[in-house]
Parts: structure tokens; sequence; C-alpha cells
């Protein structure tokens, strides 16, 4: 193989995941004791609009331009220019007005998802260029190459994306259930009294009921039986392999993306092409 | 008007509002913004820093300081002073490591991670075979990759692993574009040089 690819190959080296994540926290607990918080909305669009005319180089232009945009609105843009492929001198057009749509659109969950489908939508585009032999020529070279370039940087964002949004979901759901489960023995607790014996199980209480039943049928060989598998440990494991439904969706799109960059460089577009169709169902779901 | 706009101008302009919003947010002290940064950056950073000081504990630790050092300089500083995000977190890695160097005696690790933590370092998303090969690729020039000269690693592992333009890693490293095409072809043969040396050596 060659130096440069075997090189390029050391870009799978990564760090932990869980390094990842918890270090993010830790970050972000930093940042916030020196005044971090999420800013509205209304400044993000202030910010935004300096950004824009700050990147352009006539600033009068730019002005106008993102009016303009801001009139015809992300939907209708984004609608009109969609149509446009990476060759057209239209591509410019649907790529602001797709991060115009980006950048208005304030739910993170609804902004990945939107930035992963247009992601994969480029990807696409890109093969169904690169698929034509009229385009697809010696003397294109150079545009070709870039056109390779950026396939894999498209890659890499709904790789990224789908990563985030699986994380984030995961996170959601973990939440969800430890916040509905009710231990009848909690509620016992709470309403029954307690003294130094231990707990005093009332009677005519459906709760009191249940426990009475587990009481009975406590002897000191399951207690131990009980102790090793209500665990805390226990516990986290069992949470964690429900957190782990969604990464399994992200290594499975990982999986497709990589067989979608290895026909890609094949070129094998086509197939290609339909590998990202995978993904796009993946997404869907 | 927009037909006449190139597609290379199109990308550079979106670059650039990208960057323009990424800081002005993180200089607002945006929260959201940090994350996104963090996530977008932070893979690409630590590979950065675990290449040049070779053990992963320490690119874990050095990695952390870079974002919150990256969050107090934009917020200290004024945003004309950073050309772009991405080659300010570079600048400061840079900075971080010659620090960590200072800090630990000018001992420059000879060597990347032992064995067992190699393979920990390899994305667990890529297939089987994949990996073999990674791993195998990853001991051969892990082992050469200290042995270079520091600006020949460094401009090696922008260039080649993280990807970086030559504009980029021209601004990052304060040498015109010319110098650093000229590094990198040195640095590139000074590797092959070392990897050819090493399979006869096996043979």
């Amino acid at each position: 193989m060659d130096l440069s690819k075997k090189l390029k190959s050391l870009k799978n080296v990564a760090p932990d995941r869980q390094w990842l994540e918890g270090n993010r926290e830790l970050l972000l607990a930093q940042i916030s004791n020196s005044g971090a918080a999420n800013l509205p909305a209304w400044k993000i669009a202030l910010i935004n609009f300096s950004s824009f005319t700050k990147a352009a180089a006539r600033p009068a232009s730019a002005f106008a331009s993102f009016v303009f945009l801001l009139i015809m609105g992300g939907v209708y843009s984004n609608q009109f220019f969609a149509q446009a492929k990476p060759n057209d001198s239209l591509y410019i057009a649907r790529i602001i007005s797709e991060q115009v749509r980006l950048n208005t659109t304030f739910n993170t969950e609804a902004r990945d998802m939107l930035a992963v489908r247009y992601a994969s939508e480029h990807a696409k585009d890109i093969t169904s260029i690169l698929a034509d032999p009229e385009f697809n020529k010696e003397e294109n070279k150079q545009r070709v190459e870039e056109l390779n370039h950026s396939f894999k940087e498209e890659v890499e964002t709904v790789r990224s994306g789908i990563g985030r949004l699986a994380a984030s979901k995961s996170a959601s759901e973990a939440k969800q259930p430890a916040a509905q489960t009710e231990d009848p023995l909690d509620i016992v607790i709470a309403e029954g009294e307690k003294n130094e014996q231990g707990i005093q199980v009332q009677e005519n209480n459906p709760a009191s009921e249940v426990v009475a039943g587990i009481l009975a049928t406590v002897t000191p060989e399951n207690i131990i039986d009980n102790e090793a598998t209500s665990s805390p440990a226990t516990t986290t494991l069992e949470t964690e392999t429900n957190s782990e439904a969604e990464p399994v969706v992200s290594s499975e799109a990982d999986k497709i993306l990589e067989e979608a960059t290895q026909l890609f460089d094949a070129k094998d577009y086509e197939k290609a092409s339909d590998k990202l169709k995978e993904v796009d169902e993946i997404i869907k779901k | 008007m927009l037909r006449l706009l190139d597609r290379k101008m199109a990308i550079k302009f979106l670059k650039k509002f990208k960057d323009q919003q990424a800081m002005r947010r993180l200089k607002s002290r945006d929260r959201e913004a940090f994350v996104k940064v963090y996530d977008e950056n932070v893979s690409e950073i630590h590979r950065f820093v675990y290449f040049k000081v070779g053990s992963r504990e320490e690119a874990n630790d050095l990695t952390s300081i870079i974002f919150l050092k990256a969050w107090h300089h934009i917020q200290n500083k004024t945003l004309e002073d950073s050309n772009t995000l991405r080659g300010l977190l570079y600048k400061i890695a840079r900075t971080s490591i010659i620090d960590y160097y200072r800090e630990t005696g000018g001992k420059k690790t000879a060597s990347l991670d032992d064995e067992t933590k190699k393979i920990d370092l390899i994305d667990d998303t890529i297939n089987p075979q994949e990996k073999i090969d990674s791993a195998d690729n990853l001991e051969l020039i892990m082992k050469q990759l200290p042995r270079l000269k520091d600006e020949y690693r460094e401009v090696i592992i922008m260039r080649f692993i993280n990807d970086l333009s030559l504009d980029e890693i021209a601004e990052i490293s304060g040498k015109k574009k010319g110098n650093v095409r000229v590094l990198l072809h040195r640095a590139l043969t000074a590797l092959r040089e070392l990897v050819e040396e090493s399979e006869a050596d096996k043979k």
C-alpha cells in the first residue's frame, strides 16, 4: 500500500467514546462557571447576520442577498434550488439556502437531522455527476478530484451527524425509564412508618400487600440472591444495554457508509448511490 | 449574479461564514456553540496531540486543556486576532504541546503507546479486515513516526492524517505555502526511508 494511503488509514485512530462524552460534560461544567449559557434566538440571528456580512467580500451585495434569501424564505428557496447539482452554477445558491435553513433551525436535534439529510443528498448528487461519462473525463480531472474530496467530507458529515443523533436519542431514552420506574417498596417506605426494627406494613394498602408477599418469601439464602440480582451494577448494566440500541443503528449506518465509500473509490457510483439510499432509510427510521 | 460565482468561492465563503459564526457565538459565551465546536474538532485535535506526544493519557489531558484555552482565548482577545477556528485550535495545540515538553523537562516522547493501548485507539465502527490492516499500518508507521524530526512529524500529521490544506498548514506554522510544500516532500521522503529500512530489517 502507498505510504500516503497508509498514513490516511491512521485517521481511524480515535479517542475513546466514553472519554469524549465524559470530557465534554467536564468542559461544559467548567465553561458554565465562566458564564456560558444558551443564547436566545434573536441573538443567534443577529450573529448569523453579522457573520454573513463579515464573510462576504462585498458587504453591500452580501446584505442585499441576505435580505433576499431571508425574504424568499428557507423553504421556498430550498425547493427552488434543490434540483441544482454540484456541477451547476446555481449550486452555490442551494448551499446558501440550506445554510440559511440550518441556521434558522434552533432545535438541535432537528438541525442535526437536516444537516445529515443535506449531506447525504450532496453525496448522492456527487455520485450521479461522476457516473456521467460526459463529465468524468480527463479534461475535468481537477473538478473530479474536488468532487471526490467533497464526497468524503459529506460522508464524514453524515457519519458524525448520525452518531450525534444516536447519542442524543439514547441519552433521552435512558433518562425516561429511570424517571418512570416506581418500586412498590419505595411507595411503602414513603407511605408507611419506619421504626428501629424495620418497616411497618400498613393494612388495607395494595402496595403493602405486595411487600407483605415479598417479605413472606424472604429467606437468608434468597436475600443473598436478591442482592446479587438487584445490585446497582446490574441496574447500570441494564440501562447501558438499553442505551446501546441506538449506537447499533449508528454502527449499521457507519458500515453502510464505509461500503459506499469503498464502492465510490472503486468508481462504482451507482452502487455507492444505492448504499447512500440505504443510509437514508436508516435515518428516516 | 449567482451564476457568476464560482463553486470554489462558494465553499470558501461558507467556510468563512461558519468560522465567523462559531467564533462570534463562542465570544457571546454560547454553550451550544461550544458543544458543536467540540464535537466537530475533538477527534482531529486529539489525534494531532496523540501523534505528537505519543501517549493516550497525556493526549486526553492536553486535548481538554486546548479546548478550555481556546474558549478563554476567544473570550479575552478580539476576533480579528484569529484567522480560522481550526487554525486557532491547532495553534493552541502546538503551544500547549511545547509547554508540555517544557514541563516534562524537554523530554520528547520517543514512542507511542504500548501494544494493548494501540488497539483501543482504533475506531470500533470500522470492519474487522480494515481493523487488522489499520493495526498493521499503525504498528509500522507508529514505530517510525516518533523517529522523524518534530517539524516533519507535525506536517505529516496535519497533511496526511488530518487532511489540512497547504494554506491551513502555512497559517498554523507561520510558514510560506511553498516552504510547507518542500517540508512535506522532505518529511515524506524521510518517513519512506525509515519504513523501508524497517521492512528490510524484518526480512
